[in-house]
């Protein structure tokens, strides 16, 4: 630091001043919808998840401390809706992953026509999933029996896929792939072009083989897609909805501690079925609380055990 | 310069928010919402044709089917201030959720023309929509093939007898099973709601509620549930096992439709959806007992009720006046919506051939009534809608069927 710069100090902290200002006047807008959309909305649950609120015309909204809570856990539908969103998202998080990354690997090799492959694998995101839950009604239901009588599978053909809950769960997961395996598939294929070309022709003037190469030299330099991906297909198949409505409505039905109960009802569509159905908005409040609070809980760790994994260049 | 151009961009905005203001005269508004998607043209066309004749705009928007759901559209505009003026309620779920602001409408003219309003502790504040119907919808032609003559249809031995010939004649009428009917996810209101009415109110009186209040007070007539429990089974032994256990509202009615199956469990609703049907066709009673039950089961599907603290109030109760009084309202009603109307004074008929139909078991005094919505939502749709679906899916026999049911009837609130 010279002289000339200490003299102008006291112009410096008057501009960062107008330049502070400037910032926050720009960050105003966002800030503000950030605040009126998010965290208000997000106070307000938190407190109704308290109270007995319906929504509709009632004369006092009144506190009813934690029995919100604690009825939510002693409904048996809420306990299997937990277990069956959890056997769900961790099928899924596995075949999303797999398939995106064969498929990464796959469009990121010497292919004729890749780009196509790409844009195809793409194109399941961008379709709406009420509508492909219908399509895939149609396919689950009309061609899948009819494709399995003709090639003499006779366990397709005479048993539903969307006819029984396990069977269904299965359903979901394939649907849910084919459309999320896409999206997923184009981080992997960033990741995979970031790798650095000399790191791996390197690798192999010293004599390691594919797989070595493809093990300790790819894998630790796509560990930051991992953990970006699992983390998006951990949130998104934990928040399911869509598929779910409209392509199994939450049944089947099975028996669940002797009682029969919609069958691939996740966690979000039995929220909304409180709301909706029950009618007991307060409750779907406080199930939405403890959802919300599960899935931070699980994508916080998530996000630290991947992070260890990676490895910075 | 740029103070010029914020100065202008201020003036923009300000002359764009008065814009906006109204300038002329208050005209009245009414908002009124119903929730049968399948008549939004003709309602459309009724409210402008209302707007011309009275000079009263009326704002109707239309919410229900698969896409929207009024209950939680109500909620929204209840949240917001923005309450509808007209709106319908379909039984005590929903006359509860909005007991505070609906109106007592005993004092209007219409009340003496219907015998289906809606009565609260001697109070009536629903008008009702219209008059529906179901029963076991039957292919008159298909039977006729068969031999089989449908005034017989009154108990479970006619109605086995009869599926049983119509099951052994598959290939020679060209259907794929006896009855069209579903139990699977989406479609519990079929079975859980409609279905489960033959339990509660099947050869009683009009109104007689004993059964159900006898389960209610957990007091079970095990012959008469072990009796329903057979003719659901019979149902859906008969029925197509694909549509039964995934198909959804078109799949049901399409195989009734394409002649694809004999007899269809819906009510008079499905009209609008057999407009290119070229057979005749009619209800049959439910065979739910060993005894003959010669009846359908007829009420009003919802209610409108008036917003209490709407600012139009008058012209919300004009509005429901001229749908039974004047010629322009009732003809939208019967002859456009396509609906059974729920008043005396009015002659016209509908079209279609399952609506008549409903009306000459009506006209007859044949009629049963829909006592289901003695039971909350809830229990419906998530504790009886299940058990069907065990059934259909053939995951438990007819026996362990029966205690399943007995076991929730037990526990009903």
């Amino acid at each position: 630091m010279n002289d000339k710069t200490k003299t102008k100090t006291s112009s410096i902290s008057k501009d960062k001043k107008i330049e502070k200002l400037v910032f926050w006047l720009f960050l105003a807008p966002a800030l503000f919808s950030f605040l009126m959309v998010q965290i208000i909305p997000f106070m307000i649950g938190i407190y109704y998840s308290f109270t007995n609120w319906s929504a509709t015309a009632q004369i006092s909204i009144d506190f009813v401390g934690m029995k919100n809570y604690f009825d939510a856990f002693q409904d048996p539908s809420f306990l299997y809706a937990t277990i069956i969103t959890s056997i769900y998202t961790f099928m899924n998080i596995i075949l999303v992953n797999i398939i995106a990354f064969s498929l990464a690997l796959l469009v990121t090799s010497n292919l004729k026509g890749k780009n196509i492959y790409r844009a195809g694998f793409f194109l399941p995101n961008i379709i709406g999933g009420i509508i492909l839950g219908y399509i895939w009604q149609f396919i689950f239901n009309q061609f899948v029996p009819k494709l399995a009588a003709a090639v003499g599978f006779t366990y397709l053909s005479e048993n539903l896929m969307l006819g029984n809950s396990n069977t269904a769960i299965l359903a979901l997961v394939i649907v849910s792939t084919w459309q999320y395996a896409g999206y997923i598939m184009m981080i992997y294929v960033a990741a995979l072009q970031n790798v650095p070309k000399d790191l791996l022709e390197a690798a192999q003037i010293d004599g390691a083989s594919a797989w070595q190469r493809f093990r300790n030299v790819t894998i630790p330099l796509v560990a930051p897609a991992f953990t970006v991906t699992l983390f998006l297909t951990l949130v998104n198949s934990f928040k399911q909805f869509d598929v779910n409505a409209s392509l199994t409505n939450g049944g089947p039905s099975t028996m669940f501690m002797g009682k029969a109960i919609k069958g691939t009802t996740l966690l979000a569509m039995n929220i909304n079925d409180t709301s909706i159905i029950s009618l007991n908005t307060a409750q779907a409040q406080a199930k939405a609380i403890v959802f919300f609070l599960v899935l931070v809980t699980f994508s916080l760790i998530q996000v630290y055990v991947s992070k260890k994994r990676e490895v910075e260049l | 310069m740029k103070k010029i151009i914020v100065f202008i961009s201020m003036l923009l905005v300000l002359v764009s928010l008065t814009a906006c203001a109204p300038k002329e005269a208050e005209q009245v508004v009414i908002t009124f919402k119903q929730n049968k998607p399948e008549i939004d043209d003709a309602l459309q066309a009724y409210a402008k044709a209302y707007e011309a004749a009275t000079g009263v705009k009326v704002n109707a928007v239309s919410c229900g089917g698969g896409s929207c759901t009024l209950g939680d559209m109500l909620k929204a505009d209840y949240a917001a201030g923005e309450m509808p003026d007209i709106f319908p309620i379909d039984g005590p779920d929903s006359y509860k959720q909005w007991e505070a602001i609906i109106a007592d409408l005993s004092g209007e003219d219409w009340v003496d023309e219907t015998s289906v309003e809606y009565v609260v502790d001697g109070k009536v504040v629903g008008f009702p929509v219209a008059v529906e119907g179901w029963g076991m919808a039957y292919n008159a032609d298909l039977l006729a093939k068969a031999g089989i003559d449908p005034k017989t249809l009154t108990n479970y031995a006619a109605y086995m007898d009869a599926f049983v010939k119509l099951d052994g004649m598959k290939a020679e009428l060209g259907i794929d099973s006896v009855v069209s009917m579903t139990a699977g996810p989406g479609m519990y209101w079929v079975t859980a709601h409609h279905n489960f009415n033959s339990l509660l109110s099947n050869g009683l009186e009009y109104n007689d509620l004993t059964v159900a209040n006898n389960i209610l007070a957990g007091n079970i007539d095990d012959t008469r549930l072990n009796e329903y429990a057979d003719w659901v089974d019979l149902l859906f032994k008969y029925a197509d096992k694909t549509v039964l256990t995934t198909g959804n509202y078109d799949s049901q009615v399409g195989a009734f439709l394409n002649q694809k199956a004999v007899f269809l469990h819906q009510g008079n609703w499905v009209d609008g959806n057999l407009t290119d049907a070229t057979f005749k066709m009619a209800f049959a009673p439910h065979g739910s007992s060993t005894s003959d039950t010669d009846g359908i089961f007829v009420s009003a599907p919802a209610w409108y009720v008036v917003n209490k603290d709407s600012k139009n109030y008058q012209a919300a109760l004009d509005f429901l006046n001229a749908l039974v009084y004047s010629d322009l309202g009732q003809k939208y009603m019967v002859e456009d919506a396509g609906m059974i109307p729920a008043f005396g004074n009015i002659s016209l008929q509908p079209k279609g051939q399952l609506s008549q139909s409903v009306q000459a078991w009506t006209a007859e005094g044949k009629v049963y009534s829909w006592n289901q919505y003695l039971f909350a939502g809830e229990f419906r749709d998530n504790v009886l809608g299940p058990i069907y679906d065990q059934l259909a899916q053939g995951a438990v026999t007819a026996d362990e069927f029966k205690a399943l049911l007995k076991t929730a009837l037990m526990e009903a609130k």
